[in-house]
């Protein structure tokens, strides 16, 4: 306690004069097929991409990437058939082949995707464990900056946890070559819905 | 303390590896460059940013407070941290509460400058570092020689056999992919036993009590949801005001420091997973003396991207190394004099005043100024001794008499003319070592006006 008191003194007695907190306005994408600039950056880093015109495709669009009856966790309640979200310890999903999740909103010009712990069943850890991922996302919910992101998003009330996935986790720590797989997800398959 | 010169000298004695290390840097600000002419908005970005931090500063005490009990009613537990000793006392204090022995660590510049490795270590604490870099430099027993780009130092075949001897890679191995792989093994299996995981932070959130982590390999994530302890660390001028200010910061952030339109996982942490711990440690350690320094206070808008290494033409031919700073490069050379001007007194001068790293800066701290501004006080202080004031005193009571310059010209040409080449009496300078002078010319400029006048009347 006695540190929180000395430091706030410190802080009062050192710091500037009030400066201004300015506005920052919602900047817009000029781009307008944002869904194409979205499909366009995933792509370039590494992600792969999948457009459906229906949702009842999305069994089938799984079972093309990955033909091999794996260990795939999904916590879709469409997909029947798969794994769901049985225990909150989270050792317990090591070994995931595939997890497949929703994402929430998607970002035009980075590629990002959102998802938060109620997307993941509360476990927390399933988009990185797996060793691959599929991320669902209606086209309806695709912006064009993080401007429009967290002016969407707003302020958390149900959700301790949330993360903008952009891609396969990735590595240039060797000689800045670039390495696709690091410690999370070997790759990221985004099927977008309309 | 060896001077960074000497350093630097030491590091340019390797000219094709110094030439490696340029361009590798290099490359990353060619990237930076090109994600930035994607932002149109790119240079109202940076002074939005530069703002919402100049404002944070300014009131910096009530938001602390403010994120304190936003955290705290998330249900986190906040500490308070004087200096690097009580940081690390209580991250120490938390490992014990839960009998830990080991701790998995994500990168964060905070607990190098707190040391903490070497506290734990010293109390039998196993402390993993997991972002792939950051594990290279500690099975190798050394400091980051950058940032973001910890191990930019090492090549392939270095860390080839780094691994060989560690974790047992085949002999020769270099291939960065098959290396990488080795170490996702390594560090699954210590995700899974560690019973603690530590992150630094890039941004606190005022308003929501939220911290927010950006990384690309996913480690941090890894270690914070899979063990039932999480820790972050953050220093207190890590805050921001508002949730909607991280556009703002996500956008300027990896494409200053990667050239990537966003890191892969942005995360942001609000509350413990089910039946687990979120602790956060607010840490000063020097920060709010800094604040009280009207010249240098807005270094503490920095959100340690990089970009001022990556394209400072000192560092990418030094090395990060040679600063023996936490933090080295431009913006390490304005953080740390204020800790201790005599140990770090010389790094002001390990710059050519070029001011690119301002230019580049996302947050539009004034660094080549603040660099020249250290400098003043460095002088004043009597510090550095040695050529550069000997130099300077011959050149300030030169230029200041016109005959005394004029004589000292002549002087100068007829010793050019007489000893051409490398310059040797001027060894008492470090300006001629790498440097030949020019030709000396038949006349100077003065002479020659003269003539002309004489001779057109």
């Amino acid at each position: 306690m006695a540190s929180k008191e000395t430091i706030l003194a410190k802080i009062k007695s050192n710091r500037p004069n009030l400066w201004p907190l300015p506005d920052v306005p919602i900047f817009e994408t000029s781009v307008t097929d944002k869904k194409k600039l979205f499909i366009q950056i995933l792509e370039r880093g590494g992600s792969k991409v999948h457009c459906i015109d229906d949702s009842s495709q999305i069994h089938q669009v799984i079972t093309t990437h990955f033909p091999e009856n794996n260990r795939m966790v999904s916590t879709l309640p469409l997909l029947e058939g798969m794994e769901g979200i049985t225990t909150l310890h989270p050792d317990f999903y090591e070994g995931t082949e595939v997890a497949i999740i929703e994402g929430l909103i998607g970002v035009a010009e980075n590629g990002a995707l959102w998802v938060t712990e109620n997307e993941l069943g509360k476990v927390r850890v399933l988009p990185f464990i797996a060793q691959h991922l599929i991320m669902i996302i209606s086209a309806k919910n695709i912006v064009g900056t993080m401007h429009e992101a967290y002016k969407a998003l707003g302020l958390p009330t149900t959700s301790g946890f949330g993360v903008f996935i952009a891609g396969p986790s990735k590595t240039a720590d060797i000689e800045q070559s670039l390495v696709i797989g690091a410690q999370g997800a070997r790759s990221l398959l985004v099927i977008v819905t309309p | 303390m060896m001077p960074h010169a000497q350093k630097a000298a030491i590091f340019n004695k390797d000219e094709a590896r110094t030439d490696w290390h340029d361009a590798s840097l290099w490359m990353v600000r060619k990237k930076r460059d090109f994600a930035v002419s994607e932002i149109p908005e790119w240079e109202f970005l940076r002074e939005f940013a530069s703002d919402i931090k100049m404002h944070t500063l300014s009131k910096l005490d009530d938001y602390l407070e403010s994120f304190e009990k936003a955290a705290i009613q998330n249900g986190a537990i906040v500490h308070w941290a004087a200096d690097a000793k009580e940081h690390n006392d209580i991250v120490l204090s938390i490992l014990n509460k839960h009998q830990a022995k080991k701790m998995v660590k994500s990168k964060s510049m905070l607990t190098e400058e707190c040391h903490l490795n070497e506290f734990l270590e010293h109390h039998n604490i196993e402390v993993i570092d997991s972002d792939l870099g950051e594990r290279i430099i500690q099975m190798l027993n050394e400091p980051p020689s950058h940032i973001v780009l910890p191990a930019i130092h090492l090549k392939k075949e270095e860390i080839g056999e780094l691994f060989h001897r560690e974790l047992h890679t085949e002999k020769g191995a270099t291939d960065p992919q098959y290396l990488t792989e080795a170490a996702r093994h390594h560090l699954r299996e210590k995700f899974h036993t560690a019973q603690v995981a530590l992150t630094g932070v890039n941004f606190g959130i005022a308003e929501t009590g939220e911290i927010v982590v950006c990384t690309n390999e996913g480690n941090a994530d890894m270690g914070v949801h899979l063990t039932p302890v999480q820790i972050h660390s953050m220093g207190i001028e890590k805050l921001i005001p508002r949730r909607s200010d991280l556009a703002v910061f996500t956008r300027l952030l990896a494409r200053s420091a990667t050239g990537q339109p966003v890191t892969v996982f942005t995360s942001h942490h609000r509350n413990p997973k089910p039946a687990g711990e979120m602790h956060i440690i607010l840490v000063d350690n020097g920060r709010t003396e800094q604040l009280g320094k009207p010249d240098f206070r807005s270094s503490l808008k920095c959100i340690r991207c990089g970009a001022c290494m990556n394209t400072c033409p000192i560092y990418r031919r030094s090395g990060g190394h040679s600063y023996e700073t936490t933090i080295p490069g431009p913006i390490g050379s304005i953080l740390t004099p204020g800790i201790d001007l005599k140990k770090h007194g010389q790094l002001p001068f390990a710059s050519t005043l070029c001011g690119s790293c301002t230019d580049v800066c996302p947050v539009k701290i004034d660094i080549h100024t603040q660099l020249y501004k250290w400098r003043q006080i460095v002088s004043e202080a009597g510090l550095p001794e040695g050529g550069n004031k000997t130099m300077m005193s011959i050149m300030g009571s030169g230029l200041a008499s016109p005959s005394f310059f004029h004589r000292l010209g002549n002087i100068g040409r007829k010793l050019l003319r007489l000893f051409p080449g490398k310059e040797r009496f001027l060894s008492f300078t470090v300006w001629t070592k790498d440097r030949d002078l020019p030709k000396a010319p038949v006349e100077s400029f003065r002479e020659w006006y003269v003539k002309q006048t004489k001779d057109g009347q």
